[in-house]
């Protein structure tokens, strides 16, 4: 009898496939996926041993290298038809143009044609300073000190306009955005227009930079000390014991475990694998198409040179 | 039009999940709702099923899911884990009561780990909803409904009788279809008998 | 007005039967309150939809009949272009023999029906000269065409704001085909005749006798072509009572140098002498959004046919992301197509044979292109 029970309900835990608990209201293809799992389990009990569905394996650092292919974690601006749509349209992009790996602190140089520049084109060098946005609104701002002038360009990922974006140097640094570069020394934003783009080797991870930079005195565009900031250098002698306390009042150590504040800032595992799921097959062939190309082009250059 | 934090992981909640925080009234602000919160977990997985206003029930809910799915995910020689369960449950023991019952108890589930359901609230009293907040899989008696006799009311005998009907109309016709078609085939082989 | 004149009436009654000589005393009921404030529910004749519920204890088998019944009148559930809905064979498809022998031609001064969407998103799309257009997507749900009302039988109770109402007949559309058991059985008997299953929403179209259409036609949205303009009406977002600053973009008083207990007010409200009075119409803090409001003049960038989207101009389309809004032919004279659109509709069998599945506007960008490069002068 007991072993009959609970043969029983492992066979009920089995029938009852966990279904996604859909937080708002319109998702019709979670409803078709909840229709068709009745059909699926009297398949099942039809013939017992049911052939495995074979799922492409998505690599964990996706979520890192193609952050934008996410959708924003507000439930209110979610719907999964125009979620699935604008993931189209990225990688009909993505086919037309190189939108390489890169990250807040890689140093890039990026093409676009300008109805306003001699030859109609304008080829900005300059460090990531920030990314942000998700679909086709990714957006990034590249940062450059030109003629002891800083200058910042805010480029869309997906703009059309774009010609070429090429990283010269692939690296992290130890904060999440760098917009304190504006407050720091020059040096620390220039970039030599004419930079060669420097190659890593394959398999390697990321290098994350640990420079510190070194600030300029006040008055700041915003106020660092309360910031947290790891890749600032100095930060430390241009506070007063005001600053200090009023930092530390504005703190908020319990953020780190406030789980829901998390979960609702993030997409949950199971959906980030169904979308990546989706797209990973096209962004594996379009990797593996740029190494071959980058190959090819390696290979061309010391004839160049000779 | 924000981008996902991706610097964090998390296994997907079982259970409806509002789209925004609820502030329960608290002099403290933040700090002082998690406390609340805090205390209402470490209850929760202390006694496995208690009594509670509905909105802070619902708000601990969550918590109390993404712990014990945090648990599960990354055991009990996470450091980052672990920290979370000493700030979740207030009495230390209970850290032992979560890696060691709680989690071999939910590994297999396919179901969210804790139950919700509506109270009556007390008249005349502080009218706000009430409810009961449980642990799956908890000793204590089960709190719904016995529906083993529903089949015994009378709607569910009319519907039953109505069913019936319906699959004998069902067979009828098919057997009349059937036999509509065999009288249609044979028609010609005789035919073409009687020709031969 | 109307309450201060029943009052009066029913007093008037009463002082009729008990005492002849009582003096009619009128009272003034002073309101406005309905002048800020948006109506909450339907006027009390509507039909109500949804069936209250409560659990009914049936059984799971007898619950597994019930949908078996359902499934059997009107088709399985199905994925159809990004909708979840019910398989509805028994409907006519495409009503084409009857539709071309009567059919009348397109003439500018025709209305034509509209379609029931909701509005799932916005993102960018790019010109071919490389400026960036805001788009809102509006994905046309399952729409049937429940009935239609010629001209000489429709008598709405309440009064469309259309010119010569006289000469047009209503169209009854319905969206978003679900359970019928989760329906009154009032709200149910309006499908009846049509043979369309029960939806979720209904809305009713003023137009030419000419652009009438059978009950059962799917509507899709190749109703409207690329290019076309439109206008959306839907209900705004509820914000509840609010201030000025946020209800009219006043700027408040500063937030220091002295300034003490105004610093979202809206300061003076009118001026004195003759004046003195608080003028009608003067922003004030009220009831903001959850009022129906018409965009009008939308261009049509793109259309999707495998997934019945459209996306249009701007972002400011009514109403939240994932509700309702209906979508109309434009009002506005230079806006109005020149060319025949589709008419009545544009059939089924029409759109296979026609209809790519994304189709761009010429001035539009498409991601399948190559960059966008600027020619030397």
């Amino acid at each position: 009898m007991n072993v009959n029970a609970r043969f029983l309900t492992n066979r009920i835990a089995q029938q009852c496939a966990y279904k996604r608990i859909v937080t708002f209201s319109t998702k019709p293809t979670e409803q078709s996926a909840a229709a068709a799992v009745p059909q699926q389990q009297q398949q099942q009990q039809h013939d017992a041993v049911a052939p495995p569905v074979r799922k492409p394996i998505v690599p964990a650092h996706y979520r890192f290298v193609y952050p934008e292919f996410l959708p924003d974690p507000k439930v209110e601006w979610r719907n999964s038809i125009r979620e699935k749509l604008e993931r189209l349209d990225m990688l009909n992009r993505r086919r037309q143009i190189e939108l390489p790996e890169f990250y807040v602190g890689s140093i890039l140089a990026v093409t676009s044609s300008d109805p306003h520049a001699a030859g109609k084109t304008s080829r900005f060098v300059g460090i990531c300073i920030h990314r942000e946005r998700c679909g086709l609104r990714a957006r990034f701002i590249l940062r450059n000190v030109i003629d002891h002038q800083g200058i910042e360009i805010v480029y869309e990922l997906y703009d059309p306009t774009i010609q070429k974006v090429e990283v010269l140097r692939l690296e992290k640094r130890l904060d999440d955005s760098l917009f304190y570069l504006r407050d720091a020394l020059p040096e620390f934003s220039t970039f030599d227009e004419h930079m060669e783009a420097e190659t890593l080797e394959e398999g390697t991870p990321v290098p994350i930079n640990e420079l510190k930079v070194v600030l300029r005195p006040r008055p700041w565009l915003e106020r660092w000390e309360r910031q947290n900031l790891r890749g600032v250098a100095n930060i430390d002698q241009y506070l007063k014991d005001k600053h200090r306390k009023s930092s530390e009042k504005v703190q908020k150590p319990w953020e780190k475990y406030d789980l829901m504040k998390q979960y609702r800032a993030t997409i949950p595992e199971e959906e980030q694998k169904e979308i990546f799921a989706e797209v990973h097959t096209e962004l594996h062939t379009l990797e593996l198409q740029r190494k071959r190309n980058k190959r090819k082009r390696t290979f061309v250059k010391p004839k160049h040179l000779a | 039009m924000n981008q996902a934090d991706v610097s964090k992981l998390m296994s997907q909640l079982r259970i409806a999940v509002r789209s925004n925080k609820r502030n329960l009234k608290n002099p403290d602000g933040p700090e002082g709702r998690l406390l609340k919160l805090r205390k209402t977990v470490t209850a929760l997985v202390k006694h496995e099923r208690i009594e509670l206003f509905y909105n802070r029930a619902d708000e601990a809910r969550g918590y109390a899911e993404l712990l014990i799915s945090n648990a599960i995910r990354h055991g009990d020689r996470h450091k980052a884990t672990m920290e979370l369960a000493d700030y979740w449950l207030l009495e230390k023991q209970l850290v032992h009561k979560l890696f060691k019952v709680l989690v071999p108890r939910y590994e297999n589930y396919n179901v969210s780990y804790t139950r919700m359901f509506k109270a009556p609230r007390d008249y005349p009293g502080i009218y706000y909803r009430k409810s009961v907040l449980e642990l799956r899989g908890n000793p204590y008696p089960v709190l719904t409904q016995d529906n083993s006799q529903n089949r015994n009311l009378l709607h569910n005998v009319l519907l039953d009788e109505a069913r019936k009907e319906f699959r004998r109309e069902k067979l009828a016709s098919l057997a009349n279809k059937l036999a509509a078609e065999t009288e249609e085939t044979p028609k010609p082989t005789v035919e073409k008998a009687t020709e031969v | 007005m109307l309450r201060t004149v029943i009052c009066d009436l029913a007093r008037l009654r009463l002082s009729g039967s008990t005492a002849s000589s009582a003096a009619v005393v009128v009272t003034q009921v002073r309101e406005k309150g309905h002048l800020s404030r948006p109506r909450l529910r339907n006027p009390y004749w509507f039909i109500r939809p949804q069936r209250s519920q409560t659990d009914d204890l049936v059984t799971g088998e007898n619950r597994s009949f019930i949908k078996e019944v359902i499934h059997d009148t009107y088709g399985v559930p199905a994925l159809i272009k990004g909708v979840q809905t019910y398989e509805q064979r028994q409907l006519i498809k495409t009503p084409q023999a009857s539709a071309t022998e009567d059919a009348q031609p397109w003439t500018p001064n025709v209305r034509r029906c509209g379609l029931i969407a909701r509005k799932i998103g916005q993102y960018p799309l790019w010109l071919k000269n490389g400026e960036r257009v805001r788009t809102t997507l509006l994905q046309v749900v399952d729409n049937h065409v429940v009935k239609y009302i010629p001209p000489e039988e429709y008598r709405p109770a309440q009064q469309p704001d259309v010119k010569h109402l006289h000469r047009y007949g209503c169209l009854v559309v319905g969206a978003e085909s679900t359970n019928p058991a989760l329906l009154t059985k009032e709200y149910c008997g309006l499908f009846k005749d049509s043979g369309v299953m029960p939806t979720k929403n209904l809305a009713r179209f003023i137009v030419s006798p000419q652009a009438a259409l059978a009950p059962g036609t799917p509507l899709n949205v190749g109703h409207f072509r690329v290019g076309d303009f439109v206008d959306v009406r839907g209900k705004t977002v509820d914000h509840g009572f609010q201030g000025v600053v946020k209800r009219h973009g006043f700027k408040g008083m500063p937030a220091s140098h002295g300034v003490t207990k105004t610093h979202r007010r809206p300061g003076n409200i009118g001026g004195g002498g003759e004046k003195g009075r608080v003028w009608p119409g003067t922003k004030m803090p009220g009831h903001m959004g959850n009022r129906w409001r018409i965009i009008k003049g939308l261009r049509i960038w793109r259309v999707n046919t495998k997934y019945n989207v459209m996306w249009v101009q701007g972002s400011s389309v009514p109403g939240s992301t994932n509700g309702l809004v209906y979508i109309y032919d434009t009002i506005l004279p230079l806006r109005r197509p020149q060319l025949a659109p589709p008419f009545p509709t544009l059939y089924d069998n029409d759109a296979e044979e026609q209809l790519p599945e994304d189709i761009w506007h010429e001035q539009v960008h498409n991601f399948n292109e190559e960059s966008i490069t600027y020619k030397p002068e």
